[in-house]
């Protein structure tokens, strides 16, 4: 199990590498140019002489590989370059938005959780009746429903018609209920799903059969046996999860004007602001790297049916 | 077993979500009747009076203060400098300094600030090269003379190397040339590199930048001129144009103010709109402060042709795409700067929306619509001109699509070339371009400023009316009337250029560009800047 694990996260640098040296291709060989974004922001007009000195500071004035190489020698010791915009350290500003996004994050999953077990059990053990047609109806409209739209839905009604709740902004537990629904929305549609599915399909299993032959009370049956064995795929959607909660958080981000990293990062893009791109991007990918590491080990922590290459048990 | 380790998993990822979320920490900013908030897209900077982005001008614009300041007639009126006198070569300027203005630590503002801001502005004179006002400062310095010379304690003599007239309109604008406490300069006098702290004359004083989240300023207490009426000001980070108008909706923000339009609007015009039309909710639109165009391009095949660029600026009727894209919130422009612009004031006939006689001077030019075709043609080739634009800038959008219709109605094929701004920019540098948006400067940069910018290749107006006959002859009058010390040679030198350009047919000027402004019946003294980056908090007092 260690030897796996220490595989995979020796994997993890090999990634970074070749996940680095596509973005920095797919930026460069692009059509934008960052010194004249630079100079639109700072209202100077693009004359040649005005692009040279802009290149020559942000130093994109060198051969793409020296840019690279030079980059990536610094990038290793932890120094991922200065924003083109604010000239401050990358890994500074991104480390300084990222907790936010982490919150908001956390607390998408947790509340997908929260929700999404106990409705998929309901919609499971009252299939076909009213409950399940009310969370399938749920499900349906987490999936369908655009994120930005729904956000926009729920200001309307918490915050302009009725007033509950602040538009925008960060502050108490109330700033955040409002991006925390509209993050979650989707992943507790799809969970819901996924566990109504899981938990109709194990209690057709034998093993159900046999529980119930050794007259074993329901509620031990369900909750014993079909609960816990349908909430294992559920692992490995959480780790998909959260890749969908980054990408919900750029949108959320925007909305409620809440000072996370995605929103950052959008305004990034726009900036063609190259190294907060970078850093951004690899740090995402040692995100997902890990979590889907997390999950796996979870997975075969709960499950030992399930064996690893050379691992075994 | 296995039930077990899924309740323990579970507590762990409660427990780390909880502690997460909890570790929300509480900041906030001022609150109270005496807080004026407004919001901008991103926080303000780092508000170096010397430097660009990422500081923001309107922020820039209430710390720091200039030696004169524009007005909107496009005159200027003493500022800092309380008044002047210009050599009769026009080449120098004896600045008396206003006395008994201090910087907001209490230090005094003084000739030899004046000349240390100067200084270390030229002595980053190559990112200024830009402006023309740096460039004749330099030039004098690098020919071993001195530019800016301290006479006494309140006085300031710049030398320039030409009468350039446009100087104090220059000396104006918000940036580089404003003023820094001396205590606040690094300790080796370059700011390009950074500065101890945001320290000016002006109103407000900044107190606390969150990142991402809003900026304070206060009062400057110690102000020489009036004091704003309210002790603070709050500026909440807000990139989103919906999302500022929940803002407003809800009472978070007290005003919006800037220019409109989603992207880099403050809200879209529809929203201004619907701001409009409620009863208890106060909106205005400023004096026109740019002039939103496309160039045509006269030395590209088919808009070479006089009569082609005629037929274009007849075809289209501005009157309703004013009204119904910028939902009558911008004015028509019937010429490239709006005659309220200085020595812009010259009666020039508009090209009236006739498409009959838009046709009539295609046909006389030999551009025929043959039986069952939809566009014209000469010699075989057809009447196709690129007409580009920024592919996500929505209004650009709207436009180029009405305007392909119009172009239409009298046989003219346009192809739609939307791009992403970056390519879109390098098509107005190279003059790959048929039709191209392209918008004036504004106050205070009109018209010199804009002028002068047409003699630079890598302009979209320079490569526009590169196939003019009198190209030369223009870019000849433009050099000449920036360094002209007579004002009626100057007034002329203007109409002839304007004129021209006119006639021409070189540009199809569609609005002119205003500010918006929306807040409630309780905020008064509002009122608009002179220039877009000019705002007048100073004067707002909410009730």
């Amino acid at each position: 199990m260690l030897r796996y694990i220490l595989k995979r996260l020796a994997l993890l640098p090999l990634i970074l590498l070749a996940v680095s040296l596509v973005v920095f291709g797919i930026l460069r060989l692009g059509e934008g140019d960052p010194a004249m974004s630079y100079l639109r922001m700072s209202n100077i007009p693009p004359t040649d002489q005005a692009l040279a000195v802009a290149r020559a500071e942000l130093g994109l004035d060198r051969p793409l590989h020296v840019q690279y190489l030079d980059w990536l020698g610094r990038a290793v010791r932890g120094d991922f370059g200065r924003s083109y915009v604010t000239k401050n350290p990358v890994l500074d500003e991104i480390l300084y938005y990222l907790p936010n996004t982490l919150i908001l994050a956390a607390a998408s999953l947790l509340l997908t959780l929260v929700l999404s077990v106990p409705l998929g059990m309901v919609a499971a053990l009252k299939k076909d009746q009213l409950p399940d047609h009310l969370t399938r109806g749920l499900s349906f409209f987490g999936v369908s429903m655009p994120n930005f739209w729904f956000g926009f839905l729920l200001v309307w009604l918490f915050s302009i018609k009725l007033g509950w709740l602040p538009p925008m902004g960060k502050g108490g537990p109330a700033y955040m209920v409002m991006p925390v629904l509209t993050m979650s929305l989707m992943s507790l549609g799809i969970n819901t799903r996924l566990i109504r599915a899981n938990m109709l399909d194990n209690m057709h299993s034998r093993y159900v059969l046999y529980a119930r032959a050794r007259g074993l009370p329901e509620s031990v049956v369900v909750g014993r046996h079909v609960l816990v064995n349908s909430l294992i795929p559920v692992i490995t959607a959480v780790g998909m999860h959260v890749g969908e909660l980054f990408g919900g958080a750029v949108i959320a981000e925007s909305i409620f004007a809440w000072p996370g990293v995605g929103r950052y990062a959008v305004s990034a893009i726009y900036n063609r602001d190259y190294p907060i791109m970078q850093c951004f991007i690899l740090i995402m990918t040692t995100i997902f790297v890990t979590m889907n590491l997390v999950v796996d080990i979870c997975y075969a922590w709960l499950d030992p049916r399930i064996r690893y290459e050379g691992g075994g048990q | 077993m296995k039930h077990i380790r899924f309740v323990i998993l579970g507590l762990v990822l409660v427990f780390c979500s909880v502690s997460l979320s909890l570790s929300n920490t509480l900041a906030a900013p001022p609150e109270s009747d005496q807080v004026l908030v407004y919001s901008w897209s991103s926080n303000v900077g780092p508000l170096n009076p010397h430097l660009y982005s990422p500081s923001q001008m309107f922020a820039q614009a209430l710390v720091y203060e200039p030696l004169v300041k524009y007005q909107a007639d496009g005159s200027v009126a003493p500022w800092l400098a309380a008044s002047w006198t210009v050599s009769e070569d026009g080449r120098e300027y004896n600045f008396n300094l206003r006395k008994g203005v201090t910087f907001s630590d209490g230090t005094p503002f003084n000739a030899q600030a004046v000349k240390l801001n100067f200084d270390a502005v030229l002595k980053n004179h190559e990112r200024h090269h830009w402006l023309e006002l740096v460039n004749q400062l330099h030039a004098v310095d690098a020919a071993g003379g001195e530019a800016v010379r301290i006479i006494d304690e309140y006085t300031v003599k710049l030398t320039l190397k030409d009468a350039y007239y446009p100087i104090l309109q220059e000396l104006a604008l918000v940036r580089p040339v404003r003023f820094l406490a001396p205590a606040a300069f690094p300790d080796d006098g370059d700011t390009s590199k950074g500065i101890k702290a945001p320290i000016g004359t002006g109103p407000w004083k900044v107190t606390e930048m969150v990142k991402g989240e809003y900026d304070v300023f206060e009062r400057n207490d110690r102000y020489w001129g009036e004091k704003p009426k309210m002790k603070h000001l709050v500026v909440k980070v807000i990139p989103d144009a919906n999302a500022r108008a929940v803002a407003f909706d809800t009472g978070e923000i007290d005003l919006i103010y800037g220019s409109g339009g989603h992207g880099a609007g403050q809200i879209g015009l529809d929203t201004f709109e619907r701001y409009r039309e409620m009863k208890d909710i106060v909106t205005a639109v400023s004096q026109p402060l740019a002039t939103r165009a496309l160039a045509l391009n006269t030395n590209r095949f088919p808009t070479n042709e006089i009569a082609v660029r005629k037929a274009i600026l007849h075809a289209v009727d501005k009157k309703a795409l004013v009204d119904h894209i910028f939902l009558g919130v911008e004015e028509k422009a019937d010429a490239i700067f709006a005659p309220s612009m200085p020595y812009c004031n010259l009666d020039l006939p508009p090209f009236a929306y006739d498409p009959a006689g838009a046709a009539g001077l295609l046909d006389g030019a030999g551009w025929i619509l043959s039986k069952g075709s939809v566009y014209r043609a000469k010699d075989g080739k057809e009447l196709a001109i690129d007409l580009c634009f920024v592919g996500n800038d929505a209004l650009q959008k709207s436009v180029a699509e009405v305007l392909q219709g119009y172009l239409k109605k009298i046989g003219v094929k346009a192809n739609l070339i939307g791009e992403e701004s970056d390519s879109f920019y390098s098509r107005q540098k190279s003059g790959e371009f048929g039709l191209i948006f392209g918008d004036t400067w504004g106050t205070p940069y009109d018209p010199h400023s804009f002028c002068s910018s047409m003699r630079i290749p890598s302009h979209a107006d320079y490569q526009a009316q590169l196939g003019l006959p009198m190209k030369a002859a223009i870019d000849t009058e433009i050099g000449k009337v920036l360094v002209t010390v007579n004002e009626d040679e100057r007034r002329r030198l203007y109409a002839d250029i304007l004129t021209t350009l006119h006639e021409q047919a070189v540009y199809l000027p569609l609005s002119y560009m205003t500010a918006i402004m929306v807040h409630r019946e309780n905020l008064e003294g509002t009122g608009f800047g002179a220039t877009k980056h000019e705002i007048p908090f100073e004067s707002m007092r909410k009730q």
